[in-house]
């Protein structure tokens, strides 16, 4: 459904995108994950023709962006991350001046619209100004003027940023009722966002693209170090020396006492070792109970380093 | 490109810039037909077209400033990018919004000779002539405004750029009586003209291949005129700035000549700006 080959965005001597080839499939789910000033927002601005790549090009539903823009134009529908809501307009007004720039007829129009304001759940807020809507009416409206005509493709830049969690809830359970119908590439910097909604992900850091899988393979992949949060009932400096003599640890480190009589431990595992169980016959033994054993979710930055080291390695 | 006309001249009128044009513009016409017509009892009715034309000066950038730098700050042009609208389509909805809007006030002005030829009578081809003039002279300052603009995303900045633009075309016809028409500086000022074109060339597409073989393409068509036509160059400056006077050519207009070539000529002003907006638009979506 959509092809991006070799696409580069120079800004002067600032490389924005640098070749960045993926291609999605008709009626997948793609989360764009990376940091700020990955280059997320610059790839979406150019497959939506918004910008124009320095090199590269790009294709939907088999027409090139610059070949044919109004083909492709017709075919997205582009929430960008600040939704571009003119302030002095009603909601209703607005929807309607959206259908007609993207040339719907009146019948479809009058079709759709009720759908697309129940879905998005705005039809209470039709007849205010977008300017004295909240943040996250606005958002809905937003997404709401993507949706008109019904395109196949949805291009969605951080479409929960500032939501109320309540909120973002709702948008995630949107989009994924509007997976079902369309083809959609979403971006974000929250992982456990990209991995609720996506059936792919690729993070992109600098520009390039270092990683790209399911969700599933990725975190298997990440979680090879496992890193275990604990609480445990004893005196630390034994505990400290007990844990970090288990085999299959790399690392233990205190962080600090939250209860009397407890200490709380970091421990970080070598790779593919599940250290649980040996963990918690070894504290058990020398009578020193665990009150609390978790894993911890490596962060998003913690993942662009591993990713990042990781292609180092690699190449 | 109707949806867009649509929706700038509901704009317009949705905030108090349509209102601010509409009284500031009937307000100075109201004085000018009070003072030179209704107190003096005379139906000379041209001449309050010919001495409001300085009124453009300030009713323009509230007309214009909007129109292109707020969708850039509010990032709505994001929006009309990436719909299946052409540029073009935009900026002549734009365009002709602001110029409806003009066009609207200057109907009703309207009034002021039809309130005339109730006591007397009025030069009524003359008044018709003078009005298309009026009209094209304001849509011409109308593309100009629009281009500023587009340059920028800040309204105060467009609104004083095309102020000091319009100034500047204002007094054009003052500092041509003070420009010299020797042909040494004729010859200077193409050299000059041609430098900048090929500068121009070199900026925006940074080949200096190009740029060289078009400053020496100039070079040659200037030293070519000069050995054939040395009186080319005698009042070279003026001829080349009198193709900017917009308000040479309305003076026509006032003394109830209508010819073609001066509409021609607005129109022409007037696309030429236009094309250079969507110009400059299509360009920001490339650097």
């Amino acid at each position: 459904m959509i092809q991006v080959i070799d696409v580069t965005k120079r800004y002067g001597q600032h490389i924005a995108v640098d070749h960045i080839n993926f291609t999605v499939d008709k009626g997948e789910i793609l989360g764009f994950l990376g940091p700020n000033g990955a280059g997320k927002t610059t790839t979406m601005n150019i497959i939506t023709g918004y910008i124009s790549a320095t090199e590269g090009s790009v294709k939907v539903d088999g027409f090139d962006i610059l070949e044919e823009p109004e083909e492709v134009k017709k075919r997205i529908g582009y929430m960008p991350e600040f939704p571009p809501l003119y302030m002095d307009m009603t909601v209703q007004e607005y929807l309607d001046f959206v259908s007609d720039i993207k040339k719907i007829d009146r019948a479809a129009k009058k079709r759709s619209m009720e759908k697309i304001m129940d879905l998005v759940k705005i039809g209470d807020v039709r007849k205010r100004l977008i300017k004295n809507l909240s943040k996250g009416y606005k958002q809905r409206v937003g997404l709401a003027q993507a949706l008109i005509g019904a395109p196949p493709v949805l291009i969605l830049d951080e479409p929960t940023v500032g939501l109320d969690p309540k909120q973002i809830i709702e948008i995630r359970s949107l989009i994924k009722e509007l997976g079902k119908e369309h083809t959609i590439i979403l971006s974000s910097h929250i992982l456990p966002e990209v991995s609720a909604v996506c059936g792919r992900v690729i993070i992109i850091n600098k520009g390039k693209i270092v990683a790209s899988d399911t969700p599933e393979n990725l975190s298997k992949r990440l979680s090879g170090t496992g890193r275990l949060s604990l609480r445990v009932a004893g005196p630390e400096k034994q505990v400290l020396k007990l844990i970090r003599e288990l085999e299959g640890v790399k690392d233990a480190e205190v962080q600090g006492v939250k209860e009397p009589g407890t200490v709380d431990i970091l421990v970080e595992a070598e790779k593919d070792i599940d250290i649980r169980r040996p963990l918690f016959y070894a504290l058990s033994r020398a009578e020193y109970p665990i009150l609390y054993m978790r894993s911890v979710d490596l962060t998003l930055e913690e993942i662009f380093l591993q990713v990042t080291t990781e292609e180092r390695e690699v190449s | 490109m109707l949806a867009v006309f649509k929706r700038e001249l509901k704009a317009y009128f949705a905030s108090p810039t349509g209102y601010i044009f509409m009284g500031f513009f009937l307000l100075i016409c109201g004085i000018f037909f009070a003072f030179s017509n209704l107190f003096t009892a005379s139906p000379e009715y041209i001449s309050v077209l010919s001495s409001i034309t300085f009124v453009f000066l300030i009713v323009v950038p509230i007309l214009t400033m909007r129109l292109m730098s707020e969708e850039s700050r509010q990032k709505t042009d994001q929006l009309l990018l990436t719909s299946p609208l052409s540029v073009a389509g935009i900026v002549l909805g734009k365009y002709f919004a602001a110029v409806a809007v003009f066009l609207f006030t200057l109907l009703i002005t309207c009034l002021y000779p039809v309130i005339l030829s109730f006591f007397g009578t009025i030069a009524v081809w003359e008044i018709v002539g003078g009005y298309i003039g009026f009209f094209l002279l304001g849509a011409a300052f109308i593309s100009i405004g629009l281009f500023i603009s587009s340059l920028t995303d800040n309204q105060v900045i467009a609104a004083v750029v095309t102020f000091g633009a319009l100034l500047f075309i204002w007094i054009l016809d003052w500092i041509i009586q003070g420009i010299p028409t020797d042909r040494i500086s004729g010859i200077v000022f193409a050299c000059v003209l041609v430098v900048g074109v090929a500068a121009l060339v070199y900026f925006t597409t940074r080949n200096i291949y190009v740029s060289v073989v078009i400053a020496a393409i100039g070079f040659g068509i200037i030293a070519g005129v000069y050995f054939t036509n040395q009186y080319f160059f005698d009042g070279f400056i003026v001829r080349t700035l009198e193709w900017f006077s917009l308000l040479k050519r309305y003076e026509n207009f006032m003394m109830g000549i209508l010819s073609l070539s001066p509409i021609v000529y607005y129109i022409t002003f007037s696309a030429v700006f236009l094309f250079l907006t969507v110009r400059v638009i299509e360009k920001r979506r490339w650097s």
